[in-house]
């Protein structure tokens, strides 16, 4: 059906219902011992993370089956438009409400990017697969400076998009949290290249 | 019209002439060498800088066979890059334009690399992968800037080969040194850190592990192997990431490190797996050069025809790509 970043996306029934399966599979020009490990490291993660997600009140497809050897993992079918092409403010919002309830759950995203949002009925959040379990305000600001890095460069023109998903995410977590934490996610900009420190 | 451009951000002097379709007339370098072990030295490398610079600019000027009074306007590295190096070619423009009475043109080193490497290898719209010693980010444009997609959070991939050739005892840049070991290997890959955070990459606690290796006694061909294997697959990750997101049909890697051929070589895979074509910055051109700031100068001049008065003239040493408007580009 597709062709990810790390795996492939197949089109199966499942119990007689459309579902999918994502293969992450092997990449040739890795070494072979990473790539295995790396494959099958996230695999696990990635299943077990979409089941802990959803305790933390997260939409995430249902898992069906997960082959660690193969690295596949069988899920259920969402139907919808992908954010990163039907991105408006109020997904912003919502998926700002999403990374707060994860990170007051100390669940790390990992690649919290558009494309991994799916404009349903609800928002679904997908691809676990760089998940981890962290308290440290670091690491949940890491998870926001991504986000802001996709919004500054391929959603340059919608203006309102990181402003409210910070919004969103201050409305789970609490103002002063937030500020706290998006004090952090300025840290790390100032770390980069070439930063202007002001 | 004709462009000089000056280029002395690092290690390297260059100066080039350059012609408004794309001519390269001349590039003319001297690569400051820091001793064995070190890395460079600000105020060494300025020096050198100093000494270098009349004979390279004599040379460049020669080799294009025109005078000064054949050029049109001035261009320099006003950063990203070291101070004390940034300056001296900065003087070297704001004499040459004042005296001469040319425009002076300031560019941003790292958007002349961009420039450069697209103008020759004829890449119209691509992701592109840009890996130096100052560099590593993957960028698009789009609305009138080169937009970061991802890049590293701390150190980039050219200071992480150049700190670990240290190590061994090998003067910077290291690169070169280090693929050369690692081809020697037998393939014997030692487990490290592997850190990918969506389309950013951080090679800091890589560093630390590789150089721990290294002093517990493991054989240097095996560190570079499992280094360059560790860290390009990294690279080659964060760029497939970014071609599936972007659905970018075309990928370009300039900088220094871009003259690795693993590096090359895993690109070329990643790109095969996600249907683009990859551009690799001819060698002669992947590392700094004057070239790439004449051609930048150039275009920029030729669109906005803004310079920049001798008095009001400056260096930065922190510049992001992304802060520059790119006025000519579509």
């Amino acid at each position: 059906m597709k062709r990810g970043a790390e795996a492939d996306i197949y089109l199966v029934e499942w119990g007689g219902k459309k579902a999918v399966s994502k293969v992450r599979t092997p990449k040739p020009y890795r070494h072979q011992e990473l790539d295995s490990a790396i494959r099958k490291h996230r695999t696990v993660h990635e299943a077990n993370f979409m089941s802990t997600a959803k305790a933390a009140g997260v939409t995430t497809p249902f898992v069906h089956f997960v082959d660690p050897v193969k690295a596949e993992i069988i899920m259920d079918f969402v139907e919808g438009e992908n954010v990163r092409v039907g991105i408006t403010p109020d997904l912003c919002y919502e998926m700002g409400r999403y990374a707060a309830m994860l990170h007051a759950n100390t669940i790390i995203h990992g690649d919290l990017t558009t494309s991994n949002f799916i404009a349903n009925k609800k928002l679904v959040l997908l691809d676990f697969g760089l998940s981890y379990y962290s308290e440290r305000i670091e690491d949940l600001a890491t998870d926001i400076r991504l986000i802001k890095e996709v919004f500054t460069s391929a959603h340059i023109v919608v203006k309102k998009a990181f402003p409210r998903f910070v919004q969103g995410y201050a409305s789970i977590a609490g103002r002063k949290r937030t500020d706290k934490i998006l004090e952090n996610v300025r840290e790390i900009e100032q770390r980069g290249r070439y930063a202007r420190v002001t | 019209m004709l462009c000089l451009g000056i280029e002395s951000t690092a290690h390297t002097f260059g100066c080039s002439v350059v012609e408004s379709k794309g001519k390269v007339l001349s590039d003319e370098r001297d690569v400051y060498k820091a001793p064995e072990g070190s890395g460079i030295h600000p105020r060494d490398a300025s020096r050198h800088h100093m000494e270098a610079c009349s004979a390279v600019l004599r040379q460049s000027l020669l080799s294009a066979g025109v005078s000064m009074k054949d050029i049109d306007i001035v261009g320099y590295s006003a950063g990203p890059g070291l101070g004390p190096c940034l300056r001296v070619g900065a003087v070297a423009a704001r004499t040459l334009a004042g005296f001469y009475k040319k425009p002076l043109v300031p560019v941003n080193h790292a958007l002349g690399h961009l420039e450069l490497g697209a103008m020759l290898t004829d890449a119209t719209d691509p992701l592109v992968l840009l890996v130096s010693g100052g560099h590593t980010m993957i960028l698009a444009f789009s609305h009138g800037r080169w937009r970061v997609f991802g890049e590293t959070l701390d150190i980039t991939v050219g200071q992480l080969l150049d700190q670990f050739g240290r190590t061994l005892g090998f003067a910077s840049p290291c690169g070169g040194r280090i693929e050369q070991l690692a081809v020697q290997s037998a393939g014997k890959y030692m487990q490290l850190p592997y850190i990918v955070k969506g389309n950013d990459v951080s090679f800091s606690g890589l560093l630390t592990a590789v150089t721990k290796l290294a002093s517990e006694g493991v054989e240097a061909t095996d560190t570079c192997y499992s280094l360059q294997e560790t860290a390009f697959a990294m690279l080659a990750e964060a760029v497939e990431r970014a071609l599936s997101f972007t659905g970018k049909k075309e990928m370009m890697i300039v900088g220094g490190v871009a003259a690795n051929k693993r590096l090359a070589q895993m690109l070329e895979a990643a790109c095969g797996r996600q249907g683009s074509k990859l551009f690799v910055c001819p060698l002669k051109f992947a590392g700094d050069n004057g070239a790439q700031i004449a051609w930048t100068a150039i275009q920029q001049y030729q669109d906005t025809k803004k310079q920049i008065k001798v008095e009001k003239s400056f260096v930065q040493q922190s510049w992001r790509l992304d802060t520059v408007d790119v006025s000519w580009r579509r």
